[in-house]
């Protein structure tokens, strides 16, 4: 197990290169000026090619791309052209709230993709499953941005039970709306996914010898179908969680969250590359690491992944 | 398992919990977004500005009647000549950090300013003192028009008699820094920084809050112990913030006026104030087919302003008679720009030889600027001109625009200090052009004469008359469509005392505000 760990680990090292090289590319042959945006209305020639030599815009590219390798070498990501602030303080700043958010929105995804999956598989064709049908594809066909505006409406405006926005210096309470509108997309996805991994399961002869045996219903569907059933189900958390860390760029600028997605999003609309260049490495790092948790997580759920 | 999943997921949303202390007398406001830097040397911004007028202070800043007036300087002192400025430092001026401040500190903020070191995109801003261009361009040691003949006496001197130069040291970026503290912070001075302003920065978590606390060192100080600045881009979020009294003072977004208008309690929190703005449509005057004047004032009378002021934007601005607001500069009948008469409009494109082909109209992607466009694209097309839209995002668009590629672009000029020289000399003087700010690239050596005399007039009067001068050549040549002012609408909770409208937010120290108890 851990030379897979380790063989992954070094496989990822030339496709964060990769991606550094596909990004820095993209990104020069963006048009949009990043020192016109950073100079204002009045921007004397002279000052211009100060800052354009100062951030080493007058070199060729691809000493500016060998420059930026040099720089990840010495474990640095630059420093925004804007704030003056390193990239990577601003990353490890913005992280954990993108992680609480990640994490808050994919309990609420789970808890609620999990109990309307399993009772539409279980009860199938009944009441129930027509009924989480429903709520599945409203909440697969619903817009982030939209979700998040009746949310806020309804809970902080017209009922003033909860914050409209803001991080609350931690407060639980202005996790919940963000967390409802991120999480509800993956909830619908996950009951559909689980409704038809359980009903594939449920027709298993193991499930009918556990019955056989006088197992309980909730014992036979809880431990011996959805277990089995999790592969799916667990691929597609691991997606859906790796592009949470990836920052929600919706949720984040609707919700005033500090995170990662509206970090991104503001490095972007300014072309202030050194930001570009960071949030994409950070994103694809964090994909390859929970990508390799997912793996990792098969050989725990399922022991004929574990022997292979 | 599931068990200790939930505890996990629990413990990641708790962690950092911490409730905000209640902060009594805090003022509580919006920023729409994170100011990029604090260092006055950098500070391009809006929101930078805002809070650097609070934090800073310049040997003058702008008067209840928008002109310059002393702030760290006790008295200031012109020459006969217009050439020499002399300010004497109050005894008690001092850093937020309790230490003095003195005629050294103001000699290094400026010449930090103008250093090719420091690459300041406001070096502009102290540009007219003599022996700034050497310096900046590294030909000297030091700027030979400042002069510091002791602690409290700082004179400046300019190469050329210039007006407005005391307008311009109103701006944050002439506010003066203290040369340890710079030193000790190097490119972090930004994050941390400390001046000699109303109040100082107590914290400030980028992208969420900044808050500011009363420096107890500032003469005639603020009557509030804090401000707080929560950063809100959506202006959805900041209204519905307000509306729940979580935000004390907040300028309203046009979307937002109609909804503060039905309501009767929430139209009496409102007032409205024409800005120090100018919004126009550009031609590229220095190729075809704009280069000719007639087809300059073909589009002016094509458009009916005052119909797209009410329709498309709620009434919320006042048609443009030329470059320069009427509020710094009262309209006269002489310089009145091209009214709408479809007709004229119509008989001057017969006049230049017909409708060019397509003409591309660009504009910076928003609901906002694709309405205005569109009816401007109507009315054109109603005289015969085919306009063909061009949509970008802000970087791009600005990048397009100092290439020259639009034939005509949609765009405003917003004030950086309150004198009439600001909306004439960036804008249409030929040493501008591109990207410093004529980005228009008209050229005229009558408008160049026409500046340089106005501006090189000490006496406010007098400049005031040679600036009308300039406007009524620059309605004549027509390089821009004039098309309206935007006014600004604040919405003020009850609780606050003492709120004053600033057009320039850099302009407000936050001294005259306080609150309600109870």
């Amino acid at each position: 197990m851990y030379k897979y760990i380790l063989r992954r680990v070094l496989v990822a090292i030339p496709t964060l290169l990769g991606v550094t090289i596909v990004t820095f590319v993209l990104m020069k042959s963006l048009p949009g000026n990043p020192v016109e945006a950073m100079i204002g209305e009045r921007a004397d020639p002279q000052v211009v090619e100060e800052i354009r030599a100062q951030l080493g815009m007058d070199r060729h590219v691809v000493v500016q791309y060998t420059g930026y390798l040099w720089l990840l070498c010495r474990g640095e990501l630059g420093r925004s052209y804007f704030t003056n602030v390193p990239v990577a303080r601003s990353l490890m700043q913005k992280f954990p709230n993108t992680l609480r958010l990640a994490v808050a929105a994919m309990a609420v995804a789970v808890a609620i993709g999990l109990v309307l999956g399993v009772v539409s598989a279980v009860k199938r064709d009944s009441l129930a499953d027509r009924f989480s049908t429903i709520v599945a594809s409203l909440g697969i066909s619903t817009p982030v941005f939209w979700l998040g505006l009746i949310l806020i409406i309804v809970f902080a405006n017209w009922l003033g039970w909860l914050p409209a926005g803001g991080m609350g210096d931690g407060r639980l309470s202005f996790l919940v709306l963000p967390a409802i509108a991120l999480g509800t997309r993956s909830a619908a996805y996950i009951a559909r996914i689980t409704r038809s991994a359980m009903i594939e399961v449920l027709s298993q002869d193991y499930i009918r010898t556990a019955r056989a045996k006088g197992l309980s219903t909730l014992r036979v569907n809880l431990r011996h179908a959805l277990r089995n059933a999790l592969i799916p189900i667990v691929t597609l958390v691991g997606v859906d969680f790796g592009s949470y860390l990836n920052g929600a760029v919706l949720t984040e600028t609707i919700f005033r969250w500090d995170g990662i997605g509206r970090y991104a999003m503001d490095g972007i609309a300014g072309r202030d590359y050194p930001v570009i260049l960071g949030t994409v490495l950070f994103g694809a790092a964090v994909f390859v690491v929970v990508n390799l948790m997912v793996d990792v997580s098969y050989a725990w759920l399922d022991p004929k992944v574990r022997r292979r | 398992m599931m068990r200790r999943l939930i505890a996990v997921c629990w413990v990641v949303a708790l962690c950092g919990c911490a409730r905000a202390p209640d902060a009594p007398n805090t003022l509580r406001l919006r920023l729409d977004a994170d100011p990029s830097t604090l260092d006055p040397a950098r500070i391009v911004d809006v929101s930078g500005g805002e809070i650097a007028g609070k934090i800073f202070a310049g040997l003058v800043r702008v008067g209840e009647t928008g002109e310059p007036v002393p702030e760290l300087a006790a008295t200031v002192a012109v020459s006969d000549d217009g050439l020499v400025y002399t300010f004497v430092l109050k005894d008690e001026a001092r850093f937020s950090n309790g230490r003095p401040l003195t005629s050294a500190d103001v000699r290094y903020s400026f010449e930090r300013l103008l250093s090719p070191k420091t690459a300041s995109p406001r070096r502009w801003v102290l540009g007219r003192i003599d022996g700034a261009d050497d310096y900046a361009q590294g030909k000297a040691g030091s700027v030979q028009g400042i002069e510091t003949p002791d602690e409290n006496t700082v004179l400046l001197k300019l190469e050329k008699p210039f007006g407005p130069f005391l307008s311009l040291l109103t701006m944050p970026n002439a506010a003066i820094v203290p040369q340890e503290v710079v030193e000790a912070w190097g490119e972090d001075f930004g994050s941390h920084p400390v001046g000699a302003g109303p109040f100082l920065l107590e914290s400030w978590q980028r992208d969420v809050r900044l808050v500011l606390r009363r420096n107890p060192h500032y003469s005639d100080g603020p009557k509030l112990d804090c401000m707080e600045y929560e950063i809100i881009p959506e202006d959805f979020a900041a209204s519905s913030e307000f509306e729940t009294g979580n935000l004390d003072i907040l300028q309203l977004s046009p979307a937002d006026i109609p909804r503060y208008n039905a309501s009767s309690r929430l139209r009496s929190l409102v007032t409205s104030h024409v800005g120090l703005n100018t919004y126009y449509l550009g031609f590229i005057c220095d190729r075809a087919p704009f280069d000719d004047v007639r087809l300059r004032h073909a589009v002016s009378h094509a458009i009916d302003r005052q119909k797209i002021i009410d329709s498309v934007l709620a009434g919320s601005a006042v048609v443009a008679d030329g470059p320069v607001p009427p509020t710094i500069l009262p309209a006269a009948d002489e310089r009145q720009a091209p009214g709408y008469d479809p007709k004229v409009a119509i008989r001057l494109i017969a006049e230049a030889g017909g409708a060019p082909e397509t003409i591309g109209l660009y504009l910076s992607s928003g609901r906002e600027e694709l309405s205005v466009c569109e009816a401007i694209q109507e009315y054109l097309r109603k005289v015969g001109l085919d306009v063909e839209l061009h949509m970008l995002e802000w970087s791009s668009f600005k990048d397009a625009v100092s290439r020259g590629e639009p034939d005509i672009f949609y765009l405003s000029w917003w004030a950086d200090y309150p004198d009439p020289e600001n909306f004439l000399f960036p804008t249409f003087h030929s040493s501008n052009w591109g990207s410093a700010g004529n980005r228009s690239r008209f050229a005229s050596p009558e408008v160049d004469a026409a500046i340089e005399t106005a501006v090189a007039e000490t006496d406010a009067a007098t400049r005031a008359d040679g600036y009308a001068q300039v406007e009524k050549l620059v309605v004549e040549a027509a390089p821009w469509v004039f098309l309206w002012h935007r006014k600004q609408f604040v919405a003020v909770q009850p609780r606050v005392v003492g709120f004053r409208f600033f057009p320039i937010r850099s302009a407000d120290r936050g001294v005259q505000l306080s609150l309600r108890e109870g």
